[in-house]
């Protein structure tokens, strides 16, 4: 029984990771979409549009990354969806912040095996 | 005997990390809605033990959905979990008022989901 249990997680692990290579292009998108957010912030040039996109990808990236056992992923990306969703207006001067928060979110994404 | 499990969710990667959780995991037999609307007729179709249900979706969001599956009597006494990616207590316990089994948080262990819902709904 217990061995069956094991074989059921050792498959499932693979699996996973079957998934997460497929679907890692559209992770690797919404990452784009938050960068492409800050670098609009950077110039003064952040639409509502834009910035309620970077906060969706953010809150899809949140869900589903610790799914795949990347929890540091989750709390960078729910931090991300917290500023981009918030009611107040964002400076250009916290392009830098955003920006150092999204280049570990990629590092993070792109470090699982 | 298989649970009977249908997801409701828009995001391909969850609707399918879900399913390959509680099919290879628990053994339960899962089917998968992409949509609000395409949930409710797979709802009424497929008569599952329980929905888990995304609330964050465009068109139809699960609270609506969830409305729709109350109101229609082929649907009405289905268990349903909302999954949800929001934190926030203001949200937890506005889901939480709408009358639902429980409600899930996003990101979920693909390991224990069937644990977790049978945990909630008394399956054991």
């Amino acid at each position: 029984m217990e061995s069956t249990t094991k074989t059921a997680q050792t498959d499932l692990v693979a699996a996973l990771d079957k998934l997460w290579t497929r679907f890692l292009p559209d992770i690797r998108e919404r990452v784009a979409v938050v960068e492409s957010a800050v670098e609009s912030l950077r110039k003064g040039l952040l639409s509502t549009g834009q910035r309620e996109a970077a906060a969706s990808a953010a809150h899809k990236l949140a869900g589903v990354l610790g799914t795949f056992n990347l929890d540091r992923g989750t709390v960078l990306a729910r931090e991300l969806e917290l500023i981009f969703s918030g009611a107040d207006s964002l400076d250009p001067a916290s392009a830098d912040r955003l920006d150092a928060m999204a280049a570990e979110l990629r590092s993070v994404i792109e470090s699982r095996k | 005997m298989a649970r009977k499990i249908l997801i409701i969710d828009d995001e391909d990667d969850i609707r399918e990390v879900a399913a390959l959780s509680l099919e290879s995991v628990a053994g339960w037999e899962v089917m998968v809605a992409s949509s609000g609307a395409q949930g409710l007729v797979r709802a009424a179709e497929y008569q599952p033990d329980a929905i888990l249900l995304d609330v964050m979706m465009p068109g139809m969001d699960g609270p609506t959905t969830f409305r729709e599956l109350r109101k229609n009597p082929a649907t009405s006494r289905i268990p349903v979990l909302l999954l949800t990616a929001k934190v926030q207590s203001t949200d937890q316990r506005r889901f939480a008022d709408l009358g639902v089994e429980a409600v899930l948080f996003k990101p979920f262990d693909p390991l224990t989901l069937s644990t977790q819902i049978s945990g909630v709904l008394g399956w054991h």
